[in-house]
């Protein structure tokens, strides 16, 4: 069998053909490849059976901050021990030599080696050591701790039984002993490992099976695909672009709309005004007596010029459209306009203050209904969303009005979409607009949802690089 | 869109005919009646605004009934004239809430659910028809706790009577003050020192008007007749409003006595039918359909209106409650939802249209190819962004903000200027993703003129250890030439809030200041948490590539 080897896998068999057992750390010390690479490498030997891997795990020991002072004073039963060897000594007397130490530890400790004894006498309670005992030996975790500090690195693997207590008696008192634990891999060969011929190898051939990593490639913003996507579809079907401002005055957002200026929709509550802004054009001096006109007639209040002045940011792309048709008066045309809109809204998984929307406006003497429908549904197919049927609605300014509803077959539901209708009489009329005018549209924002999958619209404009950087672009 | 709670059960039983719970839930968004969620036997459906009717069950299923085809044709309504029943306006209420009218409604009963129904169609019709009740409002009333005639005239504010919900006598100031009502209404009646009040024969408070009723005429699961008032500042809105009730009472099973109105500008509500004649080529027309005058008209009978040929005509009759009715236009409507918009199938039109990008989209798109091309990533921010962002974060020149009213997110409450402290803002989120990192993005700007001007902009940024001015100007250079054969040239500038000093120029090209290119301020920088070094550009795109 004969194998195709990465340069990082031939320089490890290398090493490990001359040295059977190395940890990973050893690996690349000795060859200079990065610890990232012989993790790589050794992995990709694993599975190709070249290499078997072993986890160990090391304990060491260090001294902790008591058991430095231990070392270089003495434990604190043993520095007891050698201020009552001279003779017994009261409780205060010891507390004050045996400065900053735990008096109750230090006598538990030495009555527990059998080092001392209290005696309660007419001048309170003495302290004094055992029986004839002058001296005593040293104690194991006397011998541990010398042990351990004398390790030049601070780091000691113990073994052995008899230690093994004391250490494990030093560890229940604070700071003392340290644990140290390490995990190491150590690499192997396998039998197969041992046995390849570095030299007989082919040379020029490289592994194509390895894994790489992965590139991020620059992109447009995904969201702006599906924005891309959609005008391109309109472009298609013979719509042309309009554009038009963010900002407009409430005379063409909602007056030549035929909202009127009580409308709840008006109110600061749902949409943005601009503080202090007026516009100081509105439109020509015909169009504002026909608007006002209609809204005395129909709505039945006093028309107020002010209130129309007043800046908004765009609640619909309609002011641009109902303008664009207001100014040029066609008798055919298909066009469009496309961009922000902003609604005075909390934000939430499915609302935002700014958001896309697109709008298709069809005049025409002959249009009728049924061809917005035909038209809406060929749009949805060029998107990709074949399953589609439509539900009467209300919009304050068309009317018949429709929504269409289109099937998510991931979701497994009809989710509402473009919403549809002709253009009141009493919108259009005013405006010396004519012919019938049938428009369709929505927001951008639910369809690129439906694109990439996401449950939450505000993931969008978080500008998250991972999710950027990962998004399916073709879905 | 409002929302009404309805039980299955009991539209089946309004409906009759043994329909089942499918062919209602088939229905309801025929009717344009969306389902908002659906129980076992609970259905709440968002209705349109402009059909209050649809407020209760009672008037779905009216609508219901058509579209089934179970009963079809407008609904007759019957009033009697005879009996006392009377109101009488003084004329002192016309500077604050001229206008009264009601109708008296016998012998029905209404059952607790009857009862919620009535209530969530006076809500609605509250808020929508009668903005927040400033146009017109209803009082509903147990009749026979009354004694006619009523007067609708003015008190003052300290007029005392038993409101709703209370067993105490208190003034009117006191229930403008403390009760939530008063609190929500009381600016309808203004600065006021009169304010309208309906009293009874015996000089009984019964309603003050738009803000409560009388505790003694309260309506249970117990009454059987009631009388409805609504009063108001526009006549015929408060006659649309009761035209409303009126529907809903008669689908709750009571019969009505006319209530007399006079005084002042008012006049006994009238709730005859309107007729509308019409062609029944233009519908057709429009609708992309070719039906015959009969079909047509058992279409407008199905959405409850009359109708009848009249040659190669219609009549339609319009009862009161339809006042969404406008014009030809929505008799087009209503055919279609009698004709089932299921039943309109899509046309493919001829056309001889040849659509067009808009040029400035067309240029953005070029650039965006060879941003990315750089090897740039598209970011998107809002350009109604906050003020922390755009001015304090990079202690950037506040004095020409542009701000909304009432924002109800922090995040969005002033127009941006300028697009790259959104771009910090992109990196200083990114901070523990791999560098380097390299963000652009496109998009509108705005700056106060007059009143207002709207230009777009580009800005880029490159963040990484290694990167430098040479870098980023080298960007900019072949944008410029190899999108648009634009030369530039960067000239030295001595101050800019956002970079370092010494590390900034201005981007001059056909001899005009188009931008600002640099390395990023470390101070703005450390506002934004970024860690690394930052260069960067902002161009204006307006004027230069396009107008």
């Amino acid at each position: 069998m004969s194998h195709v080897l990465h340069d990082i896998e031939k320089q490890i068999i290398k090493l490990l053909q001359s040295t059977p057992n190395l940890t990973e750390e050893q690996l690349s010390q000795t060859t200079t490849l990065s610890m990232d690479q012989i993790r790589r490498g050794v992995e990709w030997l694993r599975q190709k059976d070249l290499a078997n891997v072993t986890d160990t795990t090391n304990l060491s020991y260090g001294l902790g901050k008591n058991g430095l002072d231990a070392l270089k004073n003495g434990l604190p039963e043993r520095r007891l021990v050698n201020l009552v060897k001279d003779g017994p000594k009261t409780f205060d007397e010891i507390r004050s030599s045996l400065q900053g130490l735990d008096l109750n530890a230090s006598i538990a400790h030495a009555k527990k080696n059998d080092w001392i004894n209290i005696e309660k006498t007419d001048t309170g309670s003495k302290i004094l050591l055992k029986g004839n005992v002058q001296h005593p030996s040293a104690n194991p975790e006397e011998h541990v701790i010398s042990v351990i500090g004398a390790d030049p690195d601070g780091k000691c693997s113990l073994v052995g039984a008899t230690s093994m207590s004391s250490i494990n008696s030093l560890m229940e008192r604070p700071d003392f002993i340290i644990k140290h634990e390490e995990k190491t891999k150590t690499v192997s060969l396998s039998e197969t490992g041992k046995n390849i011929d570095l030299e007989k190898l082919d040379s020029e051939a490289i592994d194509v099976e390895a894994d790489v990593p992965h590139v991020h490639a620059a992109r447009i913003h995904p969201l702006k695909d599906t924005i891309n996507e959609i005008r391109e579809t309109f472009v298609h079907l013979g719509f042309t672009e309009i554009n038009g401002n963010l900002s407009q005055s409430s005379f063409w957002n909602f007056d030549a709309l035929f909202t009127p200026q009580d409308h709840p929709a008006r109110e600061l509550q749902d949409t943005f005004y601009l503080k202090g802004l007026n516009a100081k054009q509105l439109a020509t001096p015909t169009q504002i007596k026909n608007v006002s006109n209609a809204h005395k007639k129909g709505w039945r209040y006093y028309w107020d010029i002010q209130e129309a002045r007043k800046m908004v940011l765009r609640t619909h792309t309609t002011c641009v459209t109902i303008k664009h048709l207001a100014d040029k008066k066609p008798d055919e045309a298909r066009i469009f306009s496309l961009g922000r809109v902003f609604r005075n809204e909390k934000l939430s998984f499915k609302h935002l203050a700014e958001f896309n929307q697109v709008e298709g406006i069809v005049v025409g003497k002959h249009i009728t209904l049924r061809d917005l429908m035909g038209i809406q549904k060929e749009f949805y197919r060029k998107i990709g969303l074949t399953k589609v049927k439509f539900w009467p609605t209300f919009f304050p300014y068309t009317e018949p009005s429709l929504q269409s509803m289109v099937y998510n077959e991931k979701l497994g539901k009809w989710i509402e979409l473009f919403g549809m209708g002709i253009f009141r009489p009493e919108v259009t009329k005013p405006l010396g607009i004519t012919k019938p005018v049938l428009a369709w549209g929505g927001g951008i924002e639910r369809i690129a949802m439906l694109k990439f999958g996401l449950d939450d619209v505000r993931e969008f404009y978080n500008n998250n690089l991972s999710w950027l950087r990962t998004a399916t672009k073709c879905q | 869109m409002p929302v009404v709670e309805l039980s299955l059960s009991r539209l089946q039983k309004l409906i009759g005919k043994n329909t089942n719970k499918k062919q209602i839930l088939d229905s309801l968004p025929f009717l344009g009646l969306d389902i908002e969620s659906l129980g076992r036997n609970i259905v709440r459906v968002e209705y349109s605004p402009n059909r209050p009717d649809y407020s209760t069950d009672f008037g779905i299923a009216l609508g219901l009934q058509g579209i089934l085809g179970i009963s079809k044709g407008m609904l007759r309504l019957n009033i009697r004239k005879k009996g006392n029943y009377e109101i009488k306006a003084d004329s002192s209420t016309s500077k604050i809430r001229p206008f009264v009218t009601g109708i008296i409604a016998r012998n029905g009963s209404l059952d607790d659910e009857a009862v919620k129904q009535i209530i969530n169609m006076q809500e609605d019709l509250h808020f929508g028809l009668g903005r927040k009740r400033k146009k017109s409002s209803i009082g509903i009333h147990d009749l026979d706790r009354i004694s006619f005639p009523l007067k609708y005239t003015t008190t003052s504010r300290d007029h005392r009577f038993v409101p709703l919900n209370s067993t105490k006598e208190i003034s009117i100031s006191e229930i403008l003050r403390d009760s939530e009502v008063g609190r929500d209404y009381g600016s309808i009646l203004g600065q006021s020192a009169k304010v309208p009040i309906i009293t009874d024969a015996k000089g009984q408070t019964i309603s003050f008007p738009p803000i409560i009723n009388a505790a003694l005429t309260t309506v249970t699961t117990k009454t059987k007749n009631i009388l409805v008032e609504v009063t108001g500042i526009d006549k015929q809105s408060a006659e649309d409003m009761l035209s409303v009730v009126v529907t809903i009472l008669q689908g709750a099973g009571f019969q009505f006595s006319q209530l007399k109105v006079s005084g002042s500008k008012n006049s006994t509500p009238n709730f005859a039918p309107r007729s509308i004649v019409f062609d029944t080529d233009p519908v057709n027309k429009i609708l992309g359909l070719n039906i015959s005058g009969s079909i047509l008209v058992s279409c407008l009978k199905k959405c409850r209106l009359d109708a009848s040929v009249k040659g190669k005509k219609i009549q339609c009759t319009i009862p009161r409650y339809r006042f969404d009715i406008f014009g030809g236009m929505d008799i087009v409507e209503e055919v279609a939802l009698g004709y089932g918009i299921d039943n309109l199938k899509p046309a493919w039109p001829a056309s001889v249209h040849i659509g067009e990008k808009n040029a400035t989209s067309e240029k953005l798109d070029s650039i965006s190819r060879l941003m990315t091309g750089f090897g740039f990533m598209e970011t998107l921010n809002s350009t109604l962004t906050s003020e922390q962002i755009l001015y304090e974060m990079t202690n950037r020149d506040s004095s020409q903000i542009i701000s909304v009213t009432s924002s109800k997110s922090q995040e969005h409450t002033i127009l941006r200027d300028s697009i790259l402290p959104g771009l910090l803002e992109n990196l200083s989120k990114n901070i523990h993703e791999t560098y380097p990192q390299k963000f652009f993005e496109s998009g509108i700007v705005f700056s106060k003129d007059s009143p207002i001007k709207e230009t777009t902009s580009l800005a880029c940024v490159t963040a990484s250890e290694e990167t430098n001015f040479s870098e980023i100007k080298a960007v900019l250079q072949s944008l410029l030439r190899i999108g648009f054969n634009i030369k530039c040239e960067t000239k030295t500038l001595s101050k800019h809030t956002l970079f370092s000093q010494g590390r900034v120029a201005e981007i001059v090209a056909n001899k005009k200041t188009v931008g600002y290119i640099g390395e990023l301020d470390s101070k703005v920088l450390e506002n934004f948490r970024i860690r690394t070094k930052v260069v960067g550009f902002e161009i204006k795109l307006s004027g230069l590539i396009f107008d």
